[in-house]
């Protein structure tokens, strides 16, 4: 088991924000976290990711610091860096040596060779988490924690995103995947995990199906 | 931990100097103040102490630029989260941060020696390797507690205000000392007990600001 939480609770000050949280994440499976604006989708992967403390409960996160991946909603990028020096410079923070060849590779998975030597300052929303995402899967972690990925990706970035975690889940790292479009994702899912009213249950995908305040009117297809 | 503090030293230098914005400010800041005090000691000679006095001053408020740019550069793309998840200690963040900041301060009173040779009158050192230790020693406490004060002031411009007002009566010991061994290498030379005894005082203050900052840092940069 790589991620587990047990009885875990967060408050903002006397606020709740959710309270008995049980959940747990095998290698090689794919969560998705479902939940309305202000459930406590990102304070959970924040809290996973070091972020913040949880206010109560136990948390087993089974990877050392440096080998969890965090695609928050702000991309760890240096306008100023080239795409290519950005990743070079997370790449070598983390203790790898610069190989030049896997950064270029995964800056051709993510559609970003041709612009590898422009400052990241004239990047669109997209290729910012593009880069945002090379960033976390070069660093090769165990645990991915991607807080609405596919924000500001086109369909294309969108397939190859969805390509990308099945491969993640193949090679057995644990993804916990905050989503907004479960009818899109839902098929990439092993399990489910639903924030409602500061409380949260888990489901299988494969058994139930997506609760109607969580599928959206503006649910885009795949 | 050395490698990590060179590379973020490394990035953070080379953003300050691509954006030219922070050590451009800061540069023309030190040279403005060392010709508004020329002018102020315009036809008469002006002291060694007054010189040392002034040097130091442009170095602190060149100090407070440097470290507000050094810390605005993670600002920028957010990737100060990014620095607190990696299997790296915090402290070589602070660390790495005042080494850049050593750098491009010690490269400012580069330009501020001759400003001051020129405007104020200030002539030869009366000992090169003195003076040189008195720069590495007093510079050394003024960037460690610079890079922790920075981390305070991080993107927020009422506690960027706050820095300088909070920073420059700590600084005042080294200030001090700084400038009575600056003014006895410019003027009258003074006993070598008298030197030794600033250059002490430097030193713990090196020394304090040092464990500060280890201990400190995690906190303030965390929060």
């Amino acid at each position: 088991m790589l991620v587990e939480a047990r009885g875990l609770c967060k408050f903002f000050g006397v606020k709740p924000v959710f309270r008995k949280l049980d959940f747990h994440v095998d290698q090689g499976q794919v969560l998705l976290v479902l939940g309305e604006n202000g459930s406590g989708k990102s304070t959970l992967l924040r809290i996973l990711a070091g972020l913040l403390q949880p206010s109560a409960g136990r948390l087993y996160v089974g990877a050392e610091s440096g080998e969890i991946g965090y695609v928050g909603h702000q991309p760890y990028i240096y306008p100023g860096l080239s795409a290519w020096q950005n990743l070079r410079f997370w790449s070598r923070l983390h203790g790898f040596s610069p190989d030049g060849g896997r950064i270029e590779e995964i800056l051709v998975r993510f559609g970003l060779e041709r612009v590898r030597h422009e400052p990241v300052a004239f990047f669109s929303r997209g290729m910012l988490q593009r880069l945002n995402l090379a960033r976390a899967l070069l660093l090769g972690p165990r645990v991915y924690l991607l807080d609405e990925p596919s924000t500001g990706l086109d369909r294309r970035s969108r397939d190859a995103l969805h390509g990308e975690i099945q491969k993640l889940r193949e090679s057995g790292c644990a993804v916990l995947w905050v989503s907004h479009y479960p009818e899109r994702d839902l098929p990439l899912a092993d399990r489910v995990l639903h924030l409602e009213d500061q409380l949260g249950w888990m489901d299988s995908p494969a058994f139930g199906k997506v609760a109607p305040q969580f599928a959206s009117p503006d649910t885009e297809p795949r | 931990m050395l490698p990590q503090v060179c590379l973020i030293a490394r990035k953070d230098i080379g953003l300050l100097l691509f954006r030219g914005q922070g050590v451009v400010q800061a540069a023309l800041l030190g040279l403005l103040l060392i010709f508004l005090f020329s002018l102020a000691g315009s036809g008469s000679k002006i002291q060694a102490s007054w010189m040392a006095a002034v040097f130091w001053l442009a170095s602190c408020f060149s100090l407070v630029l440097i470290f507000n740019g050094l810390y605005a550069v993670e600002e920028e793309g957010s990737a100060r989260e990014g620095l607190l998840m990696a299997p790296i200690p915090v402290q070589s963040i602070w660390l790495g941060k005042a080494l850049a900041g050593g750098l491009l301060l010690l490269l400012l009173q580069i330009l501020f020696i001759p400003a001051g040779v020129v405007f104020l009158g200030a002539g030869q050192l009366s000992s090169w390797s003195t003076g040189a230790g008195l720069l590495f020693s007093v510079d050394a406490g003024l960037i460690l507690l610079g890079s922790l004060f920075g981390a305070l002031g991080q993107g927020q411009s009422t506690k960027e205000s706050l820095l300088s007002v909070i920073l420059f009566p700590l600084q005042i010991p080294l200030i001090m000392a700084g400038i009575h061994v600056g003014a006895s290498l410019l003027g009258p030379a003074s006993g070598s007990e008298s030197l030794s005894s600033w250059f002490s005082l430097i030193l713990a203050f090196d020394a304090v600001f040092a464990g500060a900052g280890l201990i400190l840092f995690p906190f303030v940069y965390a929060e």
